[in-house]
């Protein structure tokens, strides 16, 4: 049975990627924009080993990311979740060597997960249970788009790597 | 079990899986807003914290040495020498630049403090560290070193010698949450310090703030510093919140609108002052005492202004298509 390291330590890089987005992601932002390290490792791993894993590592990435956030717990895993679903679709049919299929992953992942994310806030605040104000063109213009630039060309740097992970197995 | 053996998953499983997990999401997200999570929350926060308040140290000595680094670029095309003498002194004096910038930050504070006496800061814990920023891309929160125990409340301002940081949102024991004047959520009574209008500043996902409610008809110029009003007693007066950077006036609307650059960095965040107690009557210092109002002009303080909570009701629906 062959599933590879990251499988293995993909917990454990997950809460890592948890305390380094609330630390040093912020010192790599871009126009107040920092990349969504948590989001981009379960992609990758959801590339590799398909959504069945991904939605356990989505959810406690999400509660990794959580914690260290102002928002409301649980979230940011629904959100992910939400994205892991997404780049999953492709697991079995597309190949994960096809430059765009990474790259496609990050952009629509990023995507998922943002909107998801702006719908549960929007939803929590229209029912006042908790207050964030949600002006979704601005975000989608200024947070999202770039988010989605951003995390896409990350993803495009760490193909290398990703390239070099063996084939796994259904897990 | 070999993995040829294995029965090859469908999308019921994963379905099943996806309901199980977000059940559990929700669960979590009940569990918070009912304030049941909260020991939970304190005692990973406990673990946490120092692992947090480590990467925050790695991070900024590794952003002060690729700081250094450029710098040394720089310093040896224009001098080698110099270059050498100084790379041998910052390497030797590496800690105590970071000590003597801690003491310059305090002594700034110092300052602050000694300029608002009516402002009750929390004695020789006047100061908490910055130790998390908010991990995703749409709120804009910090989170400091100090919590319950050291006498923090939700509501409390948050400040720096620079300006208005924010406000506590979230308190446990040890550490507690800001809300950010940047972000979306957030709003603030402000005044106009020349012209002496009244607004709420607001934040913007750009990262710029937003004063609005300025009154229709009244002039007032780019470049204008803007001050917390004190309206409402929940913040002090006369902090600075930043600086008018465009004017929005459109005929048709009731109130004009100005886009104000932030005074405080929030990029460069390490140590805040919290606002424990503060006198909502203290007299802004000279430098920002009101100018003459011109004969005829109703008083800046006249007038129903939207409190912070109806300005974010009415934000939301303004959003609301």
């Amino acid at each position: 049975m062959n599933r590879g390291a990251l499988y293995y330590v993909m917990i454990p890089l997950l809460l890592v990627a948890g305390l380094l987005q609330s630390t040093a992601a912020t010192r790599i932002e871009i126009r107040g924009v920092k990349p969504d390290l948590v989001l981009l490792l379960i992609i990758a791993g959801t590339l590799v080993y398909g959504s069945r894993p991904g939605l356990v590592w989505a959810f406690i990435g999400g509660i990794a990311l959580d914690s260290f956030s102002g928002g409301p717990m649980g979230a940011s895993s629904l959100a992910l979740m939400a994205a892991t679903l997404a780049a999953g679709l492709g697991h079995r049919t597309l190949s994960r060597y096809n430059l765009l299929v990474p790259l496609g992953a990050a952009a629509i992942g990023t995507a998922i997960y943002g909107l998801t994310y702006l719908a549960i806030l929007f939803v929590l605040d229209v029912f006042n249970i908790v207050q964030h104000r949600v002006p979704l063109v601005e975000m989608v213009q200024y947070v999202l788009a770039p988010a989605i630039a951003y995390n896409t060309i990350l993803m495009l740097a760490a193909m290398p790597f990703l390239n070099r992970l063996p084939e796994s197995q259904d897990i | 079990m070999r993995d040829s053996e294995r029965r090859p998953w469908s999308i019921g499983d994963i379905g099943i899986r996806f309901l199980i997990l977000g059940l559990a999401a929700l669960l979590l997200m009940a569990l918070q807003v009912t304030g049941r999570l909260e020991p939970i929350q304190s005692a990973a926060t406990q673990l946490t914290s120092p692992a947090q308040v480590g990467a925050t140290s790695v991070t900024n000595n590794v952003t002060d040495a690729v700081d250094f680094v450029f710098e040394l670029r720089r310093l040896r095309q224009r001098n080698l020498e110099l270059e050498q003498i100084n790379s041998g002194l910052l390497v030797e004096n590496f800690e105590l630049r970071e000590v003597e910038r801690e003491n310059q930050t305090l002594r700034e504070m110092l300052d602050f403090a000694q300029t608002r006496p009516g402002l009750e800061l929390r004695g020789a814990q006047i100061v908490a560290r910055v130790i998390g920023r908010e991990s995703n891309n749409f709120l804009d929160y910090i989170m400091l070193d100090l919590g319950q125990t050291h006498g923090i409340a939700v509501g409390m301002s948050v400040v720096t010698d620079q300006g208005l940081v924010g406000r506590i949102s979230e308190v446990t024991e040890s550490w507690s949450k800001v809300l950010l004047i940047t972000d979306a959520s957030s709003a603030v009574n402000a005044i106009l310090q020349s012209s002496r209008l009244n607004g709420v500043v607001r934040g913007s996902p750009s990262g710029d703030l937003v004063m609005d409610y300025i009154p229709q008809g009244r002039e007032f110029s780019i470049g204008e510093v803007v001050l917390t009003s004190g309206l409402g007693g929940r913040v002090p007066k006369g902090i600075p919140l930043g600086q008018v950077t465009e004017i929005r006036q459109r005929d048709i609307d009731v109130f004009q609108q100005a886009v104000v650059q932030p005074t405080v960095d929030f990029q460069r965040l390490e140590l805040v002052m919290i606002v424990t107690n503060f006198d909502p009557l203290e007299n802004v210092p000279d430098m920002l005492a009101p100018e003459v109002v011109p004969a005829g002009e109703p008083s800046p303080e006249e007038g129903a202004l939207p409190s912070e909570e109806d300005a974010a009701a009415d934000n939301a629906q303004r959003e609301a298509p």
